[in-house]
C-alpha cells in the first residue's frame, strides 16, 4: 500500500496527471485537424 | 499635504514615467500604423478603383471565372488587360555567361546579408532593453557590438542588393518589366521604406552613446523598436516577390492583374514564408555575431577580453539555438501550405530528385544541433555547479547521434541491378522503414527535446533551487520529458506505420505540439522554481578553445542550409518564371543538376564567409588605436629606414 505522503504516491499523482494531460492533447490536436481518434487512441474514422 | 519640494519630485516622476510611456508606446503605435499602411496601398493602376472582390476569386489561377471578371474589369475602367508576356529565347540577352548563375550569386548572397542585417537589431533591441531593465551596462556594451559589426555588412548588403537588382533587369527585361507591372506603386514603397531603415539605423547606431541613460535612453529604444518594423515590413514586401512567383494571386490564369496589391501581396505561401524567414534570420544572426565572438575570444589577449567574449558567444548561441528550435515547425507549415497549394510543386520538392537534399538537409541540421550542444556542454564548465548534471550529457549525446542517423537514413538508394539483389530489393529491410517521414519526424523531435534538456541544464548549473515545491516541480519536469518522449515515439510508430496516411499526417501535429508542450513548460516551470535561488559563481573564460570552433561550424552550417533550401524553393517552380502564369523560355528553364547546385551553393557559402572575416576584421578596426610613437625615436628609425633604401 502506497502511503499518501510518500514521495512514490507523490510520483505516482503527478505522472498520472500528466500522463492524462498529454492524453488530451493527442485527442484535442488530431479532433481540431478532424481526425477525432476512440479512447483507446485508434482512429476513429 | 505635499511640501512644494515633494510636489515638484512627484510631478517630476510623473513626467518622466509620462515620456518613457509616450516615447515608447508611441513609437510602437506609429510603427504598428507603419506595418498596416504598406498593404494597404493600391495597386496603381485604374484597377484599384474596381471591386476586386466583384472581379476576382482569391486563388485567381485556380478559377477560371477570372476570365468573366477581366471583361467586366476592361468594361469598368476602359483599360485593357494585358497578361504575362509569352517570351522566347531570343527576349533574354546573353552575355557569355549563365545568366541564372550570375542571378543565383547575387541574390544568394543579398539574401544571406540582408538577413543578417535584418535579424541583428531585432536581438540587440531585446539586449538592450535587458540593460535597462537590469541595469547592467555589459548588456549596452554588447547590443553595441553587435550593432557594429551589422553596420559594416548594411553597406555591403546594399551593393549586393544593387548588383541583382542590375542583373536581373539585365539578362531578365521581360520577367522584371511583367513584376513591376504587377507590384507597381508598392516597389517604391520598398525603395522608401530602405530609405527610413538607413536613416533609422544610422541614427540608432551613431546616437548610441548620446542617448545612452534616462529618458533619453528610451528615446533609443524606441529607435530601435522603429528599425525593427521597417526592417520586418522590408522583409515581407520582399518575401511578397518570392512567393507571387511561387503561388501568384491576384491576377487571372494569363497573368492578368485583377485584383489589388494586397490581393497580390497575399499568396497562400506569403505566411509560411514570412514566419520561416524571420525565425531563420534571427537563429542565422546568432551564429554569425557568435562566429564573430569566438574569432575574438581565441585573439584575446587578457583575462578580461576572454570573459566578454566568452559571454557574447554564449548569447549569442543562446539566441541561435532558441529561434532556430521552432524553425523546423515553421518549415514543415510551408511545406504543408505548398503541397495545399500545388500537389505537383509538394511532390517536385519532396518526391522527386530534390528529395535527396533533404537528406544533406538533415546532415546540416544534424550538423548545427550537435555543435550548439556541444557548446553547451563545454559551457557547463564555467561554474563547478555543473557536475550535478554532466552524467546527463552521454545519454543527450547518444539521442543527438541516434536521431541524426535515422534522419540521414535515405528512403530509395540509387543502386545497380547486382546491388539490389544483394540488398534484396530497392529498400533495406530493416533501414528501410527509417527511411520514410514517421521516423523522420520522431527522429527531429526528439533532437529538438535532447538539445532543450542540454539549455536547461546548462541554465541550471549555476543554481541551488530554493523553493518548497522543488521535489514536485522536477518530478513533473522529469514527467512532462518521459511521457512527450513516449508520446513522440507513440504517435511516430503507430499512426505512421499502422493507420491511414491522412493520420499519418495529422499525428505530426500532436508530435509538434508534444514538443512545444515540453519547451514551454520547461521554460515556465524553470522560472517559477528560479526564484530565489542560490547563484554560484560563474567563471567567464573558463570555457575551452574547442568550444569556439562549435560556433564556428554554426554560421557554416547555417549558411550551406540557407542556399541548399533556397535552390529547392526556388527549384520547385520547374519551368516557370511565375508558376502556372509566365513560362520561363531562356536557356535555363530546367532544374539544375544536385551537382551543378552543390558547386554553386558551396560558391556562395565560401564567398559569403569570406565577406564575413571582412566584415568581423572591418568591425575590430575602430577599437584599435595605433600608439603615438616616441617623436625622436621615431624620426631617427624614419630616417635610417630611408637612407638604408636609398
Amino acid at each position: 500500500m502506497i502511503k499518501p505522503k510518500s514521495a512514490l504516491f507523490h510520483f505516482v499523482v503527478v505522472f498520472t496527471g500528466v500522463l492524462l494531460a498529454f492524453y488530451a492533447l493527442d485527442q484535442l490536436v488530431m479532433f481540431a485537424q478532424g481526425l477525432p481518434l476512440n479512447w483507446d487512441l485508434s482512429p476513429a474514422q | 499635504m505635499l511640501s512644494p519640494e515633494n510636489k515638484k519630485r512627484l510631478l517630476l516622476k510623473l513626467a518622466t514615467m509620462k515620456y518613457k510611456r509616450v516615447s515608447f508606446a508611441g513609437l510602437a503605435i506609429l510603427s504598428l500604423l507603419l506595418f498596416s499602411l504598406t498593404p494597404s496601398i493600391e495597386h496603381g493602376s485604374l484597377l484599384a478603383e474596381v471591386n476586386a472582390e466583384q472581379l476576382t476569386a482569391t486563388q485567381p489561377v485556380q478559377a477560371t471565372a477570372t476570365k468573366e471578371a477581366t471583361k467586366v474589369a476592361d468594361a469598368l475602367t476602359g483599360a485593357t488587360l494585358t497578361g504575362a508576356p509569352r517570351t522566347t529565347a531570343g527576349d533574354y540577352p546573353q552575355i557569355g555567361f549563365s545568366s541564372r548563375s550570375i542571378v543565383w550569386f547575387f541574390a544568394q548572397m543579398h539574401l544571406f546579408l540582408a538577413a543578417f542585417v535584418l535579424a541583428v537589431p531585432i536581438f540587440v533591441f531585446f539586449i538592450e532593453y535587458l540593460g535597462v531593465k537590469t541595469a547592467e551596462s555589459r548588456y549596452d556594451d554588447m547590443a553595441k557590438e553587435f550593432m557594429r559589426i551589422s553596420m559594416t555588412a548594411y553597406a555591403i548588403t546594399a551593393l549586393f542588393g544593387g548588383a541583382l537588382a542590375f542583373a536581373l533587369f539585365l539578362l531578365y527585361p521581360h520577367l522584371m518589366a511583367y513584376l513591376m507591372k504587377v507590384f507597381g506603386a508598392q516597389t517604391l514603397v520598398y525603395a522608401l521604406l530602405f530609405f527610413a531603415e538607413s536613416a533609422i539605423l544610422y541614427i540608432y547606431y551613431y546616437s548610441w552613446d548620446g542617448l545612452k541613460y534616462g529618458n533619453r535612453k528610451w528615446v533609443h529604444l524606441s529607435l530601435g523598436l522603429l528599425l525593427n518594423v521597417v526592417g520586418t515590413t522590408l522583409l515581407v514586401m520582399a518575401n511578397a516577390w518570392a512567393t507571387f512567383t511561387m503561388a501568384p494571386s491576384g491576377v487571372d490564369a494569363g497573368g492578368a492583374v485583377t485584383g489589388g496589391i494586397w490581393e497580390i501581396i497575399r499568396g497562400p505561401l506569403w505566411n509560411p514564408v514570412n514566419l520561416h524567414r524571420f525565425i531563420a534570420n534571427i537563429a542565422f544572426g546568432g551564429a554569425i555575431v557568435g562566429a564573430y565572438a569566438a574569432f575574438k575570444f581565441l585573439s584575446a589577449r587578457t583575462l578580461e577580453q576572454k570573459a566578454h567574449y566568452d559571454w557574447m558567444g554564449y548569447t549569442s548561441n543562446f539566441i541561435a539555438v532558441l529561434a532556430f528550435l521552432p524553425l523546423p515547425f515553421a518549415g514543415y507549415w510551408l511545406m504543408a501550405e505548398i503541397y495545399a497549394y500545388s500537389q505537383q510543386m509538394g511532390i517536385t520538392a519532396m518526391g522527386g530528385i530534390l528529395a535527396w537534399l533533404f537528406i544533406i538537409q538533415a546532415v546540416l541540421i544534424g550538423t548545427i544541433l550537435l555543435a550548439s550542444n556541444f557548446y553547451l556542454w563545454s559551457g557547463m564548465s564555467r561554474c563547478d555547479g555543473s557536475k550535478r548534471y554532466q552524467w546527463m550529457v552521454k545519454y543527450i549525446a547518444g539521442v543527438l547521434v541516434l536521431g541524426f542517423l535515422i534522419w540521414v537514413t535515405p528512403h530509395t538508394l540509387i543502386l545497380s541491378s547486382g546491388e539490389m539483389a544483394q540488398l534484396g530489393g530497392s529498400h533495406h529491410h530493416i533501414l528501410g522503414p527509417l527511411g520514410i517521414m514517421p521516423a523522420k519526424n520522431i527522429a527531429v523531435n526528439l533532437m529538438l527535446i535532447a538539445t532543450f534538456l542540454s539549455f536547461q541544464l546548462f541554465r541550471r548549473s549555476d543554481k541551488i533551487i530554493t523553493v518548497s515545491w522543488a521535489k514536485t516541480g522536477n518530478l513533473l519536469l522529469i514527467s512532462i520529458y518521459v511521457i512527450a518522449v513516449a508520446n513522440i515515439i507513440f504517435l511516430g510508430v503507430y499512426f505512421g506505420y499502422f493507420t491511414n496516411t491522412v493520420y499519418k499526417v495529422g499525428s505530426s501535429v500532436a508530435q509538434v505540439c508534444s514538443t512545444l508542450v515540453v519547451i514551454f513548460a520547461g521554460v515556465t516551470i524553470d522560472s517559477m522554481m528560479f526564484k530565489g535561488a542560490k547563484t554560484l559563481p560563474t567563471v567567464w573564460g573558463r570555457v575551452s578553445d574547442r568550444a569556439q570552433y562549435a560556433l564556428f561550424a554554426l554560421p557554416v552550417a547555417f549558411t550551406w542550409l540557407m542556399a541548399l533550401m533556397g535552390y529547392v524553393r526556388s527549384s520547385i517552380r520547374t519551368h516557370w518564371h511565375v508558376y502556372a502564369v509566365m513560362k520561363d523560355n531562356s536557356p535555363d528553364n530546367f532544374i539544375p543538376s544536385i551537382g551543378y547546385a552543390g558547386n554553386m551553393i558551396t560558391l556562395v557559402t565560401i564567398a559569403f564567409l569570406l565577406i564575413t572575416l571582412f566584415i568581423f576584421w572591418i568591425a575590430s578596426l575602430s577599437s584599435k588605436q595605433q600608439v603615438k610613437p616616441v617623436e625622436s625615436a621615431g624620426y631617427r628609425q624614419q630616417s635610417i629606414e630611408v637612407m638604408g633604401k636609398k
